[in-house]
């Protein structure tokens, strides 16, 4: 290295001379035969995996040396997350064991089913993006690389990308199982062959989904796969819909319980991989004292085992077939498509935002329509925002089914409130949060028009708010309108709504400004740093100050009610929280609290905006 | 070294490249020039394999780049307009899994490595993560790595963007060099200034077809005026390619 290093900058001053002499020693012909071969597949194989060891490994180093509070917020929350859920699933387990054994089956049918499905679509996404949208495919395919080496190094990343969460929930799952069970040893030796063996399957059936529609479906890919999202849409909607419908059953009941089941029985089917699945963790986790009895058991694991395992090779095989014969000719008609011709008409919300208001205001309102209209064509943030309302007013829209008592219901009307929230935060963290750094690259453009910075961060501000408020606000409106709130809690709700909505969008906004990063143009990698990560803390932080807080007067004058019998009110402190006063005390509270949330981050934001040198 | 037969792209209903027809022998270096949209980049993509042609036959040193896409690859180097790196590897990383793809042996591609590193003056910074390289730093990175394996025919889509006025004067040192021990040079470009310096032969397609092939001598002999080549190549894209 020294050497190398002396000689360059002997060479400094004529580059030429330096370049002929090196020269000397490069015969093209000759050199070529000599030092190029086409590799075989095991060498190949080998090759990517060390370039993605050594890009997690770099990774890792980056975020030991430059990230060290990030990681250790993440290993800590997800410590907390996964010993949370154990002890929930252990006790869940404890009650159905005690009350009907044979739920668990059901139980895990119709989880990993739907988890199977979700993985088809989730990998076949990613996977799209990463072998026919991405740069790095493109270098790739430049090189003397086999098209089904290229597709298993994507599909491996692509993999673990979208079961990394099956991993972090369902081992706790699996272990409170074994656990509960008094499960033998080799139970858990198995674990992770089952859950890795599981995720091979739809993984690659996404991939096999996604060469394929690439490959025969050519634009008509789009329209089929909304048909095919619809469809497992409507199905979801009709499975929940007959879960849920009981008619005069109550909720919670034995009765409604025994219906539920009997409906989930629809995704124990035999040819499913999540029945496999299901039914080797079952015999594997089953626990007697007689060894033949016990060997049994382990072999039938086994064999489900393997069923599993030479499924997904055979699918892996088939996936790596098509790749080799589809793989090119699919990128290829890929990128020679036209784009889709853009309309040119402007949208009613554009034109109305940039004709209203006064003159003053309009550069703030440009900047809005800007945001708008990018929001609008990136189909990753607006499918996520649809895709995650969607499923949180499914939800609600179901809430009628469950015909609550007063009190069940308001406990479940300020825990809908503070999912909205949280929901709401994750958007705010992962798209509102990055929206001052991405300008980095465009700073020249805001640089020069006659807009003044100010109006930059208060549009991104105007953005988030109005953009969080009309889904969260719609959707409490419909959960309490189901769960048959009375309409001053609704109102409470309603405000509350408001307050999270500006306290999210003026933590986001401000954070973003405070602490940007010009430099990177992925907003995934953004919203992962240091102050992303500060950004989903303090929001998650405020949601919970503002739901208890919102919730206190309320649940406090029920817990007077239910405890007091037939007796007088409270009095003292008690009876002043749970009066009038009390209730708006904490509207009072919680709109302060909305106000400090939104306003102290956006003024250090604005103050450090102003100074920034891009 | 480099053939295109009869080959056409279109894009839908669009010919983005029409019936070109093209050889390019071992040792030439060749600058294909022309306006926006005139099909440039089209060409280098069937060159490199990332488009096949809807009709003909892109053949580099022998190969089908249809039929034979990974021997042909292999005898290719490939300089893209924007250069693609793994953020979290290093310079050197990157041309050792360069070299691992073209199946160097160990001893022979360490070599290869530091004769990169050091023709493109990458020891400054050939160990730190590419994330933290400047645009002239990656390209150089690229070129090295492109040039790696030493290959018989070197693709360029735009090769100066990004790189300061000395790393250009390196590359076209080592263009030349390279043409004179046989490597065949293909390279797209904006600047006529440098095809007019660097290249044997020079191709200007207007809306997919090569609307001239030859010497810069032959481009002023075949308008037969006393001016710039800017001038002359104004004439050729403009006045004809209006419909």
């Amino acid at each position: 290295m020294k050497n190398v290093e002396r000689r360059n900058v002997e060479g400094r001053g004529m580059p030429g001379m330096l370049l002929l002499a090196g020269m000397a020693g490069r015969s093209v012909r000759e050199s070529h035969s000599e030092s190029c071969r086409l590799t075989p597949v095991e060498v190949e194989s080998r090759v990517f995996s060390r370039l993605r060891a050594t890009i997690a490994w770099q990774t890792l180093r980056s975020m030991f040396s430059g990230a060290r509070l990030r990681l250790a917020l993440v290993v800590l929350l997800s410590i907390v997350f996964w010993v949370s859920l154990y002890g929930l699933f252990v006790e869940g387990f404890s009650f159905l064991e005690s009350i009907h054994a044979e739920v668990i089956s059901l139980l895990f049918n119709a989880f990993f089913s739907s988890l199977m499905v979700m993985l088809v679509f989730s990998t076949g996404i990613l996977l799209y993006g990463t072998m026919y949208c991405s740069p790095e495919a493109r270098m790739l395919l430049t090189l003397p690389a086999r098209s089904e080496a290229i597709f298993s190094h994507k599909f491996q990343e692509a993999m673990w990308f979208s079961s990394w969460g099956f991993v972090l929930l369902g081992s706790p799952m699996l272990v409170a199982y074994g656990f509960v069970r008094g499960s033998p040893w080799t139970y858990y030796l198995l674990l992770l062959p089952f859950m890795v063996s599981f995720v091979v399957i739809p993984a690659t059936l996404g991939g096999i989904c996604c060469m394929a529609a690439v490959a025969w479906l050519g634009r008509l890919r789009l329209h089929v796969l909304t048909i095919l999202s619809v469809g497992v849409c409507v199905g979801a909607v009709w499975l929940a819909w007959s879960l849920f419908q009981s008619g005069s059953v109550t909720g919670g009941s034995a009765e409604w319980f025994d219906q539920v089941m009997a409906r989930l029985s629809v995704t124990e089917q035999r040819v499913l991989p999540s029945w496999w699945l299901s039914s080797g963790l079952i015999e594997a986790a089953r626990a007697t004292d007689r060894p033949e009895a016990r060997l049994a058991s382990l072999v039938e694991a086994v064999k489900f085992l393997a069923v599993l395992v030479s499924n997904g090779m055979l699918l892996q095989l088939l996936a790596r077939l098509l790749a080799r014969s589809s793989y090119r000719t699919g990128f290829s008609q890929l990128t020679g498509e036209m784009p889709a011709r853009r309309q040119r008409r402007m949208a009613w919300t554009d034109r109305v935002l940039s004709a209203a208001g006064t003159a003053r205001g309009r550069p703030l309102r440009l900047l809005l329509v800007k945001d708008l209209r990018l929001f609008r064509r990136d189909i990753s943030q607006w499918s996520q925002f649809v895709i995650f309302f969607g499923l949180l007013g499914l939800y609600f829209f179901n809430l009628r089914s469950f015909n609550y008592n007063t009190a069940y219901a308001s406990m479940i009307s300020f825990l809908n409130l503070a999912v909205a929230g949280l929901i709401l935060s994750t958007f705010t963290t992962r798209f509102v949060y990055p929206m001052i750094s991405l300008e980095g690259r465009r700073f020249w453009i805001l640089g020069l028009l006659p807009v003044h910075r100010d109006q930059i961060v208060w549009s991104k501000f105007l953005f988030s708010f109005f953009g969080g408020l009309l889904p969260c606000c719609g959707l409490l409106f419909l959960s309490d309108t189901m769960l048959g709130i009375s309409r001053s809690l609704l109102w409470v709700h309603e405000i509350a709504c408001v307050v999270l909505c500006m306290g999210l969008s003026g933590i986001a906004v401000g954070l973003g400004a405070r602490m940007p990063d010009l430099r990177e143009s992925s907003p995934a990698k953004i919203s992962a740093g240091f102050g992303g990560t500060l950004c989903l803390v303090l929001s998650a932080l405020f949601i919970m100050s503002v739901v208890i807080i919102a919730a206190l007067p309320t649940h406090l004058a029920m817990a007077a009610k239910a405890f007091g019998g037939g007796g007088p009110p409270p009095t003292g402190f008690l009876g002043w929280a749970s009066g009038p006063q009390g209730s708006a005390t904490s509207l009072l509270l919680i709109v302060v609290l909305g106000f400090i949330a939104a306003f102290v981050p956006l003024e250090l934001g604005l103050r450090s905006f102003r100074r920034l040198e891009p | 070294m480099i053939e295109f037969d009869h080959v056409t792209r279109t894009y839908g209903p669009k010919p983005a490249v029409t019936d070109l027809s093209l050889a390019i022998p071992r040792g030439e270096l060749f600058a294909l020039l022309g306006p926006n949209g005139a099909g440039k980049t089209t060409t280098i993509k069937m060159l490199v394999g990332l488009l096949r042609p809807s009709r003909g036959v892109v053949r580099i040193c022998g190969h089908d780049l249809v039929k034979e896409a990974r021997s042909a690859h292999l005898h290719t180097g490939y300089v893209p307009d924007e250069p693609t790196l793994y953020d979290k590897l290093t310079g050197r990383e990157f041309l050792w899994f360069i070299a691992d793809m073209f199946g160097m042996p160990r001893h022979l591609a360490e070599q290869k490595i530091d004769r990169e590193i050091e023709h493109f003056e990458l020891a400054e910074f050939a160990d730190d993560l590419s994330e933290s390289y400047s645009l002239g730093m990656k390209q150089r990175l690229v070129f090295a790595a492109a040039l790696l394996h030493d290959p018989d025919v070197l693709v360029l889509d735009e090769p100066m963007v990004g790189l300061d006025p000395r790393s250009v004067r390196i590359v076209k040192d080592l263009l030349k060099s390279l043409t004179q021990l046989g490597m065949t040079v293909f390279m797209s470009t904006h600047t006529l200034a440098m095809a007019e310096e660097m290249a044997d032969r020079v191709g200007i397609m207007v809306r997919g077809q090569l609307r001239f092939l030859g010497t810069i001598a032959e481009l002023r002999a075949q308008v037969a005026m006393e001016t710039s080549l800017e001038n002359l190549y104004l004439e050729l894209t403009t006045a004809r390619s209006t419909p």
